[in-house]
């Protein structure tokens, strides 16, 4: 069986801010580390090699940088990676990433099966595996818990669709997004560090794909425009009442009502 | 001991010293203060003050000095041993509102606190300010005067030393009332006995203590901890002195069995990263660049990987730390969710027979039948051992848990180990602290106790004050 | 379409180096004295707004546009799952009559499943002013195939401006899907949406894990997507009479054919993890028996709480070990804890912080728990908690 997991490099820290007033983002350095989420596609890629054997590949879309999680996941026990790096690139929105994702899937091989994890924990979006599933013509499903059995062509899982579970048999290849502590992620091998070279890792840009058109990728591919960023409003509210029971009875009713609880 | 028994004039008469709010009598006094985090023996004070400050603390012990009443200081209450518990009632002096962070001195190094502060707040205010406190005990909740107290040891032991290492200060109230000042903000002290270094660790017998300047090292920016398998636990341990002897400088070395991991996982609903083997040892690495710190632990890597581990894993972001350490620190709890009744010893031994010891409680449990877990910190030789009592009956129960107890110090001490690391003499392990060092030593001890407190009012029945005789 | 553009001949050292500390992605690099903009990029332009005047500007290339006169309506995607339409639903319509007044645009509800006469029916009763119905025993369970060619139909046939759907975690699989097909944009967990004059829909959403918000448009393709999530948006009331049509919608049989088999669909058990709970109704000592448990209980039945307790109640051997906050518990970040005689330890604070919403019941003033709470309550949780069930029960509750 052959997997490949879709991974990002995130900033090491989701504490970022916007200057209120100049708008600029401060950042705490400038660490990055693998999207916490990715863990558990690659976890159960592995699990599944285990299981029926194959290989599992990893693949990016980022700056050079962006190596060191591919070489993170071979650390883990992914077999090669790949990195999808160009300038070109630079502004992509959701659907212009899935699109660029999907063309290096495609160089990449062909795959049974790509799992990506739920979300990332800077875009928080979701929708990434599903777009990118769509531009590869194949189905998916989301939010996978477990999966149940690979056989005749399929792959039968378990996923959370809030009030209840459905278990579907989806044909092979297809994609599917692991729902977040849907396992617990192995943690990298020295012994592998120390096996593993750069060999393993390849770089695609533009040039390499069959969709060389520049309108399709980064800005110019980006339905959406980012019109301004700004700070959030903190929820500061810091309300004490004290008096007759009735009163107290009905302030909790209206917050509870405002905050929308009933 | 003929102490005074409290009256309501004596109430009264303390009113004019604490805020009545913070003056609780008997009935009012909550189920928790009448025992500690392990709950081996009960017992209520008559009062419980909520002390507010140094003057008040003075006050209160003067007027107990010259009525002859017991006085017993009380942090968290996070204690093992007993220390925090009135076993005589009288006044149990609390300190948890005396929590304020009074100073940093960026030029000296040092942090002044009142003895409430929380070790968890410390550790975050001096993070904040790019320090580190380095004392890292697992009991997040414990206060810094507890701390002092029982001189408390921690994860970062091997590198870093324990509580007495940072504690450049004191201040003071001596059961007759007076307050003085022990140490300073200095490096270098020749000037006398030390009696600073008496305070500390001396589980509320001598004196009460009110403020304290601790000292504060810069807080290293990167740190990587390393979850290494190994086939079995003398392979571990046996790693250890290896380890030390290599030169490498970790923060911590701990060891961790299987099983204790799988009493974790159930206890927090979260599996381990890696459960297939047998053993673990659990190394930290801590410097000032990414860098740094892999050109340390690469050494200790391979250095395992030839004596027989079967993998070095890589705890290198906040999820792994979490996932791996969240399971450390759950270790305790997670163990006496898993049986009716425990007890525990946190005995200590030289660091290179932290094998023979370990193997020793292997072969004990076979001996006499019962649970004997273990987890604990391989680097300093500082052994949390627990004995668990499961179905037993309790006189079956108290039989064995004695047995275990005495052939364990018994093995520490032709070891040249100690009764505690960690933990502290309190109540429960008086008879062993005889046994280890012997009457010469008890008699200074008692000395020492004699010079401080003349009348025996603070912590009574506790460390050498005579309750030994009660638990034999 | 915007381009960033180099302009090499002010490129120097003193520049490049402002340049690369701006750029709060290190996309900028400088090497062999080449200034570079690498895939890092997000377009955030504070290179051209913040750095060295003129060194790197934004080169404007004009897109042909499309015509969006052609795209009317603001539809909302009516989630029908097991027998019910979800009630995001109706606050999703609630917010899309706002957005089509400003436009004068008419409401739309799509609705997919099978056997809907009476959820299309129930949708006319909240201001919609046209249902769109695709019925079909094929459509009874979510499968991502034919669900997304249904609504692909609908898009083809209707030509919507807008397209509000739930963030469900159906929502969030199915609106990706379809919005790729039509390369257009869609706008996730948005938090505010307001409509321009000239029909392009402004979205709000939190990024960086709630820290940053950013604004974001759709200004050159059409229809507009975005997910939002359950209990943003107020749900307009339900009005006695209905109002508007229903439009059965046919599909052609390839439209609905699939491999894809839906094998169970499973009751998700009750019992989870307090960490991963929304709702969770918290207590301590000031619970003075186990007896009084039960109007607890069923405070937090109403509430679609979990409940929760602190150390000393476990140590009573009330609760099992799993539901214990605090340091030696879990931890949680609920949307909304209610604490109910809980003085507020550090142990137990330090595990439950984080909620986005406290509300503390407590008769001592000074407890500590007063300290972390949003909303403080003073009082005796034996009067307040059965006269807040009684009002929750009497019809206040949804």
């Amino acid at each position: 069986m052959k997997i490949l997991v879709c991974i990002k490099q995130v900033p090491g820290t989701s504490n970022v801010e916007v200057d209120e007033k100049t708008g600029v983002l401060k950042r705490d350095g400038v660490e990055s580390k693998m999207n916490p989420f990715d863990l558990y596609a690659i976890e159960q890629a592995l699990c599944l090699r285990e299981e029926y054997g194959g290989k599992v590949d990893v693949i990016t879309m980022g700056p050079p940088q962006a190596k060191s999680v591919l070489l993170e996941a071979v650390y883990m026990g992914a077999d090669n990676g790949g990195l999808i790096s160009d300038r070109k690139f630079a502004g992509a929105d959701v659907v212009a990433t899935s699109y660029t994702l999907s063309q290096g899937i495609r160089k990449m091989g062909e795959y049974d099966l790509i799992l990506c994890g739920k979300q990332t924990t800077d875009g928080d979006t979701a929708q990434v595996g599903p777009e990118t599933a769509e531009f590869l013509g194949m189905d998916h499903m989301a939010n996978v818990q477990r999966i149940l059995s690979v056989q005749d062509h399929a792959v039968t899982v378990e996923a959370n669709m809030d009030r209840y579970l459905q278990q579907v048999k989806i044909p092979l290849p297809c994609l599917l997004t692991i729902e977040k502590d849907a396992n617990t992620p192995r943690l990298p091998s020295y012994r592998r560090k120390m096996a593993a070279d750069e060999s393993c890792l390849q770089i695609f840009s533009i040039r390499d794909f069959a969709d060389q058109d520049e309108k399709n990728y980064g800005l110019a591919g980006s339905p959406t425009q980012v019109e301004r960023i700004f700070p959030p409003q903190k929820n500061t509210s810091k309300e004490i009442f004290e008096g007759d029971p009735d009163l107290l009875t009905t302030t909790f009713v209206r917050i509870l009502g405002e905050k929308k609880f009933i | 001991m003929n102490y005074h028994k409290i009256s309501r004039e004596d109430i009264l008469a303390l009113k004019q010293i604490a805020e009545e709010k913070n003056l609780l009598t008997r009935e009012q006094i909550g189920e928790d203060y009448s025992h500690d985090e392990l709950g081996g023996i009960t017992s209520y004070p008559d009062v419980l003050i909520r002390a507010g400050s140094t003057e008040e603390v003075s006050a209160v012990m003067k007027y107990a000095y010259d009525h002859n009443i017991p006085v017993v200081v009380r942090g968290s209450g996070t204690g093992l041993v007993g220390a925090a518990v009135a076993l005589y009632g009288g006044i149990m002096l609390e300190t948890t509102q005396m929590n304020r962070i009074l100073e940093l001195d960026e030029e000296n190094l040092t942090v002044t606190v009142e003895p409430g502060v929380l070790l968890m707040e410390l550790a975050q205010f001096a993070q904040d300010h790019d320090f580190l406190y380095p004392p890292d005990p697992g009991e997040k909740s414990a206060t810094i005067g507890g701390n002092i107290s029982t001189n408390a040891g921690g994860m970062r032991a091997v590198k870093y030393g324990v509580t007495r290492d940072y504690v450049r200060a004191l201040t003071v109230v001596l059961p007759t009332g007076e307050i003085v000042e022990l140490g300073g903000k200095i490096v270098k002290n020749s000037s006398g006995y030390s009696l600073k270094d008496l305070m500390i660790g001396s589980e509320g017998t001598l004196g009460i203590i009110t403020k304290a300047v601790l000292k504060l090292v810069p807080l290293p920016q990167k740190s990587i901890s390393l979850l290494i398998p190994y086939p079995s636990m003398e392979m571990a341990i046996e790693a250890v002195p290896e380890i030390i002897r290599s030169k490498s400088a970790p923060t911590a070395i701990e060891f961790m069995e299987r099983e204790t991991i799988l009493f974790a996982e159930e206890y927090l609903g979260k599996k381990f990263p890696d459960t297939q083997s047998d053993a673990y040892l659990l190394l930290t690495f801590d410097g000032s660049s990414l860098s740094q710190v892999e050109a340390e632990y690469d050494r200790t890597a391979k250095l395992c990987l030839s004596q027989g581990a079967l993998d070095v894993l890589l705890v290198d972001t906040d999820e792994r730390k979490d996932s791996v350490w969240s399971a450390r620190s759950a270790f305790l709890e997670a163990i006496k969710a898993s049986t009716t009744e425990m007890d525990e010893c946190d005995v200590v031994v030289p660091r290179n027979h932290v094998a023979e010891f370990i193997k020793y409680t292997h072969q004990l449990a076979r001996e006499i039948d019962i649970r004997i877990p273990s987890f604990g910190h391989a680097g300093d030789g500082n052994l949390h051992v627990y004995i668990c009592r499961d179905d037993l009956s309790l006189e079956v129960w108290q039989e064995k848990l004695t047995l275990a107890f005495e052939k364990m110090y018994e093995r520490a001490n032709e070891l040249g180990g100690a009764v505690s690391g960690e933990h502290g003499i309190g109540y429960a392990k008086q008879a062993f602290l005889e046994q280890q060092v012997g009457e010469a030593q008890i008699r200074l001890m008692q000395g020492i106790k004699q010079v401080f407190d003349p009348k025996g009012l603070l912590n009574p029945g506790k460390v050498v004050c005579g309750a030994a005789a009660l638990i034999r | 379409m915007q381009t960033l553009h180099i302009h090499e001949e002010l490129v120097n050292k003193q520049t490049a180096g402002e340049l690369t500390a701006i750029c709060p992605f290190g996309a900028i690099s400088y090497e062999n004295g080449k200034l570079d903009i690498n895939a890092g990029c997000k377009m955030c332009k504070l290179c051209v707004k913040k750095g060295p005047q003129g060194v790197i500007t934004l080169e404007e290339e004009k897109a042909p546009g499309i015509d969006k006169s052609l795209w009317n309506g603001v539809t909302v995607f009516a989630e029908y799952e097991q027998g019910r339409i979800h009630p995001v639903v109706f606050e999703l319509i609630g917010k899309a009559k706002e957005l089509a007044a400003v436009n004068k645009h008419p409401v739309y509800a799509v609705i997919l499943g099978s056997e809907l006469n009476e959820a299309a029916e129930e949708l006319l009763h909240y201001g919609v002013d046209e249902v769109f119905v695709y019925d079909r025993t094929e459509l009874a369970d979510f499968r991502i195939g034919p669900y997304a060619n249904a609504l692909e139909d609908f898009v083809k046939q209707v030509h919507p401006s807008a397209v509000l759907v739930g963030a469900t975690n159906l929502g969030r699989s199915l609106a990706p899907k379809v919005a790729a097909r039509f390369r257009t944009g869609l706008t996730a967990d948005c938090t505010v949406l307001q409509m321009k004059g000239n029909t392009d829909l402004v979205q709000i959403r939190p990024a960086f894990g709630g820290n940053i918000m950013a604004q974001i448009v759709t200004p050159n393709s059409r229809p507009q997507f975005c997910t939002v999530r359950y209990k943003i948006f107020s749900a307009p009331a339900r009005q006695e009479q209905a109002a508007g049509k229903v439009t059965r919608m046919q599909l052609p049989d390839y439209a609905v054919d699939t491999d894809t088999e839906v094998l169970r669909v499973i009751e998700k058990p009750k019992e989870i993890d307090i960490s991963e709970a929304e709702v969770i109704v918290a207590v301590g000592r000031g619970v003075k028996s186990p007896k009084d448990m039960e109007m607890i209980e069923e405070l937090s039945e109403l509430l679609g709480a979990h409940m929760a307790c602190t150390r000393p109640l476990i140590e009573a051997g009330w609760f099992d070990a799993k539901h214990q906050i605090g340091l030696s518990g879990r931890t949680v970040k609920p949307k909304l804890i209610i604490t109910l005689g809980i003085s507020g330890s550090v142990q137990f604070v330090a595990g439950m912080k984080g909620s986005d919403c406290i509300i503390a019941v407590n008769q001592d003033p000074n407890a500590s728990i007063f300290d972390v709470a949003h909303y403080g309550l003073v009082g005796d949780l034996y009067e307040i908690i059965p006269k807040l069930t009684e009002q929750l029960k009497g019809g206040q509750g949804r």
